[in-house]
């Protein structure tokens, strides 16, 4: 989690910093191989037009079966349209989409039982309680009736609500609801999550649990679309991200390849104790330097900011180069194209 | 183990095969948990006991004045027309307020959507709203059948007519809860769909006492020697018509014809002219018109919410 990040910043008590370690170690284990190819969600020229609004147009949605797909977007970009029309809510003005291979126009009973999906806004029975919530879930996705008890305490375990399983639902609090709506989802044992905004309006803790929850998730092998504008999320746990604005996808691909392809730029940020114009002139035989630019002295040492393309090969190569005239590298750290760059980037601002 | 699921399950058990409706299930659920229904049924039981006990009063004082003796029959028939005439007006209005809400409620309460994307048929949501609604309003008339009853103390009322009664209330709830959960799925507002039920309502009632009504009137003023059979028979026809289609005078020409006849399921009509013809109980027709009704607004119903929104 980087701490430049305004959402982990406002924590209060730390607890999100102080959670972050655990989370860095469960990443590695995420999925990354995955055939490309084979598509369980996927959206051909989706359109959607409310009135004189175009709410989405020519949306080519590709989400790789068992990827954790950020959808992101600033406010009003159509995420929830999309969601809406894959969920089988609500008719695309045109174009097609399909699930698991079922159109959401001519199948939905068979998209209805491939996905699980949990709105942005919901609300809770008032007269019920938690396992009640989720037996009669459950009993909407004709799940045998003997089967049912068994199977809300293990989706209480998941969501670790077992212990207010004869609480009212409407009294639990907001990330409580959160996580049996997300147990809910899971009733039927759906191939595809379809998630919108999950981790709005919880609390950094709740958000890290939500996080947790979808990473275990995937792990056992769900695709995880989910909408978010936080971008924190989207890239700690997201395998794949699709940007969207004003109802057209901006990019999407894998999130490695999307940091490459809409920051080919890669800054480098050096720092010396002296012989600047050496140091400038060994970079400049270094292949792959696009611009050398001075930065403000910080301490009295000298600063240069290199921007270059390619791999880190590169990198190696310019330390090499500084080092062997014995030139005085004392800090040399490229700077994190994080995503918040690649979103600002992508995202011109056109829906405020 | 001894889960509450599992507890739940032995204790509702006979009425299991319904309760198989997730959705009949959870109504039901929340409908008997707290005091509301508790409420609801024992403000209904004063007003039926309390307006026939004023009735029994009036009613003693009335027939003593006339005859000089209680006249236990119609006594017993005016008490049990009034109990059977308060139930009527009380279902015709709790009944659209169980089920106006059913399906826009659910949109209030942002429910509708995470009920939508499961894989309940359309058809089991209807039934199961409607259900849970009707068995209470069941419930309701079940209650009053010992208030009826008292009739049978001043004789002049048979178990057939309180059966009849029966009949014709739970037709007229089942017709009156489709209206509701129509109007309830046609918009997303409970408000407005209580608006739209009971004008329907209020309609339905307008136009059919004011059809019977004419009807009569004209067929009275019939002069035989001017008359045909063929006119009569139309008058006859529209007449019947609009009986049928208002639960009050369906109830009260059954009645009529009962007392008038003494037969339970069909009546004889004599023309102008002399000659008679036998026709089926007000009853019959009232009911197999609005059960039949009751099932394709049930299905207009279920039709509209397969949909999915354009
Ligand atoms: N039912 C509707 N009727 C009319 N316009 C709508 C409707 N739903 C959404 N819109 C419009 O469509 C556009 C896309 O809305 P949508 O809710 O899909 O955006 P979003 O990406 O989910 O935004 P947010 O991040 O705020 O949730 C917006 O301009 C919105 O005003
Ligand atoms: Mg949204």
């Amino acid at each position: 989690m980087s701490i430049d990040n305004p959402e982990t910043m406002e924590t209060p008590t730390g607890e999100a910093l102080a959670e972050a370690p655990i989370l860095t170690e469960v990443l590695p284990e995420l999925p990354t191989v995955m055939d490309e190819q084979d598509l369980i969600i996927e959206t051909r020229n989706l359109s959607k037009r409310y009135g004189r609004l175009q709410a989405i147009s020519n949306l080519n949605l590709q989400v790789p079966r068992g990827a954790i797909y950020g959808f992101v977007g600033p406010n009003g970009a159509g995420k929830t349209s999309t969601m809406r029309i894959l969920t089988t809510l609500m008719k695309p003005s045109g174009g097609e989409a399909y699930i698991n291979g079922y159109s959401v126009v001519t199948a939905p009973r068979e998209v209805r039982r491939s996905i699980g999906y949990m709105p942005d806004f919901f609300g809770v029975y008032e007269d019920m309680k938690v396992w009640e919530y989720l037996d009669f879930f459950a009993a909407c996705y004709e799940i045998p009736e003997a089967q049912r008890p068994g199977l809300i305490n293990d989706l209480l375990e998941l969501v670790d609500l077992a212990h207010r399983r004869d609480d009212m639902v409407d009294k639990l609090s907001r990330g409580m609801k959160q996580r049996l709506c997300l147990a809910r989802t899971l009733a039927h044992d759906p191939q595809v999550l379809i998630l919108d905004e999950p981790a709005s309006g919880l609390d950094p803790r709740a958000r890290i649990e939500i996080r947790e929850l979808l990473i275990e998730l995937a792990k056992m092998g769900k695709t995880i679309f989910f909408s978010s504008h936080i971008l924190a999320d989207v890239n700690e746990i997201c395998t794949h991200i699709g940007i969207i604005e004003a109802g057209q996808m901006v990019a999407q691909g894998p999130i490695k390849a999307m940091r490459q392809q809409l920051m080919p730029h890669r800054v480098l940020v050096i720092t010396l104790l002296g012989r600047l114009d050496e140091a400038k002139e060994a970079l400049l035989h270094v292949e792959g330097i696009l611009g050398i630019v001075d930065l403000p002295p910080e301490d009295g040492k000298i600063r240069i900011k290199v921007e270059f393309t390619g791999e880190d090969l590169r990198m190696s190569e310019m330390l090499q180069a500084l080092t062997s005239k014995g030139i005085p590298v004392v800090n040399f750290a490229e700077e994190s194209s994080d995503l918040e760059a690649v979103f600002m980037k992508a995202t011109k601002g056109i829906v405020s | 183990m001894e889960t509450p699921a599992t507890r739940t399950r032995i204790s509702l058990n006979p009425l299991r095969p319904l309760l198989r409706n997730p959705v009949a299930l959870k109504e039901l659920r929340g409908r008997m948990r707290g005091p509301r229904a508790f409420v609801v049924l024992t403000c209904y039981l004063i007003v039926v006991g309390g307006f026939t006990t004023l009735l029994y009063i009036a009613g003693t004082a009335a027939t003593y004045n006339t005859t000089g003796e209680v006249d236990g029959g119609t006594l017993g028939r005016v008490l049990f027309g009034s109990v059977v005439a308060i139930e009527l007006f009380l279902v015709t209005f709790i009944t659209p307020a169980f089920t106006a809400g059913s399906i826009s409620g659910e949109h209030e309460s942002q429910t509708y959507d995470l009920l939508r994307t499961t894989l309940l048929p359309e058809r089991q949501l209807v039934f199961g709203k409607l259900f849970s609604a009707l068995a209470y309003v069941f419930l309701l008339l079940l209650a009053a059948i010992p208030l009826q009853s008292i009739a049978f103390l001043f004789g002049g009322v048979d178990v057939e007519e309180i059966v009849i009664s029966l009949l014709v209330l739970l037709a007229t709830a089942i017709f009156l809860g489709n209206i509701g959960v129509y109007y309830s799925a046609m918009t997303h507002r409970t408000l407005r769909a209580n608006i739209m039920t009971y004008v329907t309502i209020l309609a339905v009632i307008l136009v059919t006492t004011a059809g019977a009504v004419i009807a009569l009137a004209i067929v009275e003023g019939l002069d035989p020697s001017t008359s045909s059979s063929g006119s009569e028979w139309v008058l006859l026809v529209a007449r019947g018509i609009f009986v049928c289609l208002n639960p009050l005078t369906t109830l009260l020409s059954t009645q009529q014809y009962l007392v008038n006849q003494q037969t339970l399921f069909t009546f004889k009509y004599t023309f102008t002219d002399g000659t008679t013809t036998t026709l089926p109980s007000p009853w019959i027709a009232f009911t197999i018109f609005y059960l039949l009704l009751s099932v394709v607004v049930f299905f207009a119903t279920t039709r509209h919410l397969k949909r999915i929104e354009g």
